[in-house]
Formats: C-alpha cells, sequence, structure tokens
C-alpha cells in the first residue's frame, strides 16, 4: 500500500481525478467539498519583516487618512436650497 | 487482507517514528483521493463489517509499546479508537450522502480530537487533525449554503431538547475549537517564549474556526476564543506571518461587526502592514473594511490610498459616500449607498455604513445650518456668544426629509400634466397636505410622498423632524465628542463653547476635528475604565488604550 500511495501522490491530481470508474456520482459530491474563497490561505508560510512596506518606505499609514475634511463650501446647490427654505420659511413666520 | 494490514503496520510504523506528516498523508478523508482508499474500503466491508472485529484487529496491529526510547513514540489508547473509527469511516462511507457524511467526518474528527490531546503522543496528530478540520469546515460551508441539505441535518439531529439544539456551524466550530483548547493549555512552552508542542499550531487552529465562523455569519460566537486568548494565549508575535495576519484579518472583522471601529482599525492596521505588497489580494480584502473602519472613525481615505493596486475601484464606491458625509447631504448619501448596494451587502458593510455614519452626516448638517444661520462675525464673538437655532435646524431638516420623500419645487416651471393624473386627484392630494406645506419651497410630489423605510428617513421613516428630534440629535451629537457646546434649552439653542480659544472661530470651536472628537470620547472612556480600576471597583484591569482583546501582546 505504501508504494502505491506514495507513487499516487506524486502523481498529482491527473489520478484523483480521472480515474474513478466505479465512483460515478462523485463529480456531485466534490462541488459540497469546494473550498471557499473568502480570506485565502497564504501560499507561504512565513516571510520576513523587510519584505513589508514599513520596512521599505519607512512610513507609516499616516498619510493614507485624511483626518480634516470639512466643507465651508456654502455655494453648492444643496446649501443655496437650505438657504432659500430657511428665508421662506422665515418670512412667512413673519406674516 | 493485505492493504489493511499494510496500512495498519504502516500506521504503528509512523507513531512509532512520531511521524505527523506521514499520518497526515495517509489519513485522508474526502473523495478525489487514490482509488487504494476505496479499495480499502472494499476490504473492510467484506471481512470487518463487525466493529468489535475490528477494534481487536487495531489493537492487535498497533499494541502499546513497553520500552520506548527518547524521540520515539507508542501507539497509545485513544489513537487505536480514532484508527478504528477512521476505517468504520472508509467502510461506510457514502459521499453521495451529504448528511450521513457529515455526520461521520464530525465523529471522526471528535475521535481525532480525543487522541490529540494525550500529553504525551498527541502532537504528532496535530497535522491530521488540522486537515480533518479544514475537510469538515469546508463540509460545512457548503452545506450552509445549500438550505434543503441543512434542514435534513437539521431535522436529523437528535436527542437536543426543543430551543438549545445547535446549528452545525456552532457543532463543527465546538470541535475544532476543542482541538484549539488542546494547543492552548499545551504546557511545552510558556505565552511568551517560542512555541513548543502542541502550542504551535494555536493560531492556525484559531483562524481556521474563526474563517468557518464568519463564512457562515456566526462571528459573534468567537467570543470565548478571544477570551481564552487574551487569558492565556500565547503572543502573536512568535507566530509565522501568515498566521499573524489572518488572524489580525478576522480579529479586525470580529470588532467591525461588534461596533468597536477603532479595534477594527487597529487589528487591520496591523495586518496591512504585515501583508507584502505582493499579496494584493489578500490587501484588498483587509481594505475592504480597513477603509470603512476609519470612515466610521472620522477620516476618509487619501488619493494615494485609493490610487494603490488593492483599492482598484474602491475610489467609486466610497468616494460619493465621503462627500455625502462632507457635505451633510442625506440624500447624496442614500444615493451614494443605494448605487454600491450590491457590493456593500455582500461584504456586511451596507447596514454598518447606514447606520453609524449617520452621526457624522449630522454633524456635517448641523455645522451647514450654523454656517447658513449664524450672524455674528469673528470681531463680536466676545458680545454674542455663538449658537445654532433649533428652530433652524428644523426647517433645513424638514427640507430635506421632504427631498426624501421625493417632495418636487412648489412652482415648478409650467409642463404638460402626466395623462394619468386628473384634477380630482390633484385637489385631493393638495389638500391632504398639511398647512404648513405652503411656506415651503418644496409641495408633495404627484402621487403622494414616497413611504420610505425607518432608516431611509432622517428620523424614523416619514416622521417629520421636529424640535424635540433636534435637540435629542444635537445632544447626541455633543455627547459623542462631535460637537462642542451645550444646549440652551430656554432659548432652544446650542450655544458653541470656546470660541476665544479658536481664536474667534466658532465654527473651528463648535464643530471639531471628527476623528480627534472620536479618540478624545475613546480616551475619556478608558481614563475613566482606569480610575475605577485604580479606585478599587472591582473590575477588570483596563490595560492599555490600544489593546484589543484576542491579540496577546509581548508584556
Amino acid at each position: 500500500m505504501a508504494s502505491a500511495q506514495s507513487s499516487s501522490k506524486n502523481d498529482g491530481k491527473a489520478v484523483t481525478d480521472s480515474k474513478q470508474p466505479e465512483q460515478p456520482t462523485e463529480q456531485k459530491t466534490v462541488a459540497a467539498l469546494e473550498e471557499d474563497d473568502e480570506f485565502e490561505d497564504f501560499p507561504v508560510d512565513d516571510w520576513s519583516a523587510e519584505d513589508t512596506e514599513v520596512a521599505n518606505s519607512g512610513e507609516g499609514t499616516q498619510h493614507l487618512w485624511e483626518e480634516s475634511w470639512d466643507d465651508d463650501d456654502t455655494s453648492d446647490d444643496f446649501s443655496a436650497q437650505l438657504k432659500e427654505e430657511l428665508k421662506k420659511v422665515e418670512s412667512s413666520k413673519r406674516r | 487482507m493485505p492493504l489493511l494490514l499494510d496500512f495498519l503496520s504502516s500506521m504503528r510504523r509512523f507513531v512509532l517514528n512520531q511521524n505527523g506528516d506521514e499520518l497526515r498523508n495517509w489519513l485522508l478523508i474526502e473523495s478525489g483521493v487514490p482509488e487504494i482508499y476505496f479499495q480499502l474500503g472494499r476490504e473492510l466491508r467484506t471481512g470487518y463489517l463487525n466493529s468489535d472485529v475490528l477494534e481487536k484487529l487495531v489493537d492487535k496491529c498497533l499494541p502499546e509499546e513497553d520500552n520506548v526510547a527518547d524521540g520515539k513514540g507508542s501507539p497509545w489508547p485513544g489513537f487505536n479508537s480514532f484508527i478504528k473509527e477512521y476505517l468504520e469511516y472508509w467502510r461506510d462511507v457514502n459521499f453521495t450522502d451529504i448528511v450521513a457524511l457529515h455526520s461521520r467526518i464530525s465523529a471522526l474528527l471528535i475521535s481525532c480530537a480525543n487522541a490529540l490531546a494525550n500529553p504525551t503522543y498527541g502532537n504528532m496528530l496535530l497535522q491530521a487533525s488540522m486537515s480533518i478540520s479544514e475537510s469538515l469546515s469546508k463540509l460545512v460551508m457548503s452545506l450552509t449554503r445549500q438550505p434543503h441539505l441543512l434542514a435534513r441535518i437539521q431535522g436529523d439531529a437528535s436527542g437536543d431538547e426543543a430551543g438549545e439544539r445547535k446549528s452545525i456551524v456552532e457543532l463543527a466550530a465546538d470541535i475544532i475549537q476543542k482541538i484549539f483548547t488542546s494547543c492552548l493549555t499545551d504546557r511545552s512552552s510558556n505565552r511568551w517564549s517560542q512555541p513548543k508542542g502542541k502550542k504551535v499550531a494555536v493560531y492556525l487552529f484559531a483562524n481556521l474556526t474563526l474563517k468557518l465562523l464568519f463564512a457562515c455569519d456566526k462571528s459573534r460566537l468567537a467570543v470565548q476564543m478571544f477570551t481564552n486568548l487574551s487569558t492565556s494565549g500565547p503572543a502573536l508575535s512568535l507566530y509565522p506571518a501568515s498566521q499573524r495576519v489572518t488572524f489580525l484579518y478576522y480579529l479586525g472583522r470580529f470588532n467591525f461587526d461588534h461596533c468597536h471601529y477603532l479595534r477594527a482599525h487597529l487589528s487591520f492596521e496591523e495586518a496591512y502592514q504585515q501583508c507584502p505588497p505582493r499579496f494584493q489580494g489578500h490587501r484588498r480584502r483587509i481594505l475592504a473594511y480597513w477603509l470603512p473602519s476609519n470612515l466610521l472613525l472620522g477620516r476618509f481615505p487619501s488619493r494615494a490610498l485609493l490610487q494603490r493596486p488593492e483599492a482598484r475601484g474602491f475610489a467609486e464606491i466610497f468616494l460619493p459616500i465621503c462627500a455625502a458625509v462632507r457635505s451633510g447631504n442625506f440624500v447624496a448619501f442614500h444615493g451614494a449607498l443605494a448605487q454600491s448596494r450590491d457590493w456593500l451587502w455582500a461584504k456586511g458593510l451596507y447596514l454598518a455604513l447606514l447606520y453609524r455614519l449617520k452621526p457624522l452626516i449630522w454633524r456635517s448638517f448641523t455645522r451647514k445650518t450654523f454656517l447658513l444661520t449664524w450672524q455674528g462675525s469673528e470681531n463680536d464673538a466676545s458680545k454674542k456668544a455663538a449658537s445654532l437655532s433649533l428652530h433652524d435646524l428644523v426647517t433645513t431638516a424638514s427640507y430635506v426629509q421632504k427631498l426624501l420623500e421625493g417632495y418636487v419645487p412648489a412652482k415648478p416651471a409650467p409642463r404638460a400634466r402626466p395623462p394619468h393624473i386628473n384634477h380630482i386627484f390633484m385637489r385631493a392630494v393638495t389638500n391632504s397636505a398639511a398647512e404648513s406645506e405652503s411656506d415651503s419651497l418644496l409641495a408633495p410630489p404627484p402621487g403622494g410622498p414616497r413611504r420610505l423605510m425607518p432608516a431611509e428617513g432622517l428620523i424614523l421613516g416619514n416622521k417629520r423632524p421636529t424640535l424635540d428630534n433636534m435637540e435629542a440629535v444635537v445632544a447626541g451629537l455633543v455627547y459623542s465628542g462631535l460637537l462642542n457646546g451645550f444646549m440652551a434649552r430656554q432659548q432652544k439653542r446650542f450655544a458653541v463653547e470656546g470660541t476665544k480659544k479658536y481664536g474667534g472661530n466658532a465654527v473651528a470651536a463648535g464643530w471639531p476635528n471628527p476623528y480627534s472628537g472620536i479618540m478624545d470620547r475613546y480616551k475619556e472612556e478608558y481614563d475613566d475604565a482606569v480610575a475605577s480600576y485604580s479606585s478599587g471597583e472591582p473590575v477588570d484591569p483596563p490595560g492599555e488604550l490600544d489593546d484589543v482583546p484576542g491579540w496577546v501582546k509581548n508584556p
């Protein structure tokens, strides 16, 4: 068994995929065991810190984010509409 | 019985040599294996339908060794039970009967976990238990997408009392976590030294469990595992980079799902930084959650970030959302979410953004209303405290609510009336509108206002914003650190504080930087926790502000 096992292992998928004549229903079940591709396993187990971006660029991640994003522009359409509405409601209150 | 005896004698050889790799290579269970396994099954069906006879054969071929030399191993009772169960599996397996297959693999993994628990020799089954755990979780993930089969399995789970029945995801996660616990409690090495024995596999099994739980939308079940890691887990930094990055990705997802966006950000940041650029697919998956985590903390992605290869397509999704938040435009916000709804929904981001970004949009919206209404200037700041009228806020919010309901300009340019709308209908619609509608620039749309889902409206569905609502919204913003000031309830105004400190700039004083405001609030909560702990209250030590439970760092 040992020799049969190791030789078929070395052959890889060709053996397992094609030569199963007495298992005609197997195709259906292979689908049931298929891998979900969410966060895939990495192709390598480990890598050194030098491979990472921080090591190469010497930068942190600060430049990736904008903290200051206020919009002081009140000349856009939306602001103009709000301004008109405020005026209209205000004047109707005075009536 | 040449195959069976050959198989058992090889098992004995592997055990004596403690060869975990070969045990894994041989103890295969999936359908795509070499024909020889099916041959073994046929042999077992011919001569060993009786499990007692099979058990005797296994014990005979795998006797416990008396004198075991250093570095060598011996079969143990748990191992023999597992091998018997394994042979029964190949004797009885029917890959077309998924229900039976599921219970067979579950039983086999339990048996493997029991054998693994042996403190002396259990180690050598680490690789095999990993491989069987992977097969079980693949099967379970696939089953959860096939409701008709799932119903058969869950209907089949007998013996449990009603209401206490666990889902197949939970059952599988329980078994894999049992192996995780075996690894965690291994005493070959301590928490802070190079892992030895079963401890080397702690994060492999943690990641496998997390992958299963997330694929099946059951992330909340991971709480116990993170607690166990915090209490006695080995430092993450002692493990290979692939395991660290995978673990931090799931830890981030867990915290995102539980609305702890600072912890989510910290986990994703570390995962992203430790993941080399050549793994673009992995970085993209991390970024898909890291980016929204930052959005919810009040930080937008920079152009530099959105131009990275792993961010391809993200600008189209997130920039319209950022623009809407920045300008306080609820109508644009709902439009931006609707535009990317499918992608956001599939990633599990849609509801988080829909509900949790609203405070930031309210912040921009109240700021905009202030900019449009506040008459004071920088020079007279000392004479008159800057404030926002809640009445004005009701006006602007009502206007936006009407836009959301599909209202149209009250005096539209003359155009032909659609043929299906007659004048009687128009009169009916006009009469049903509230009297105050005539004071607005907007009028109800032909056919009446849109009926909004609860989350689609400013307050709740079609409910019109009132003075009380606006007071509650502003108070909430002050409490979350997004607004700086207090409520002058008599005057129905929000009064800005600290204008002088900002050189008379009332907008900068009243609407501080959102990211800083949110971080200050986290810091205050943390300081409170430290104070409670220091005063002797029976609470857990708070650790550091940037601690993430489950992420074990070197002391």
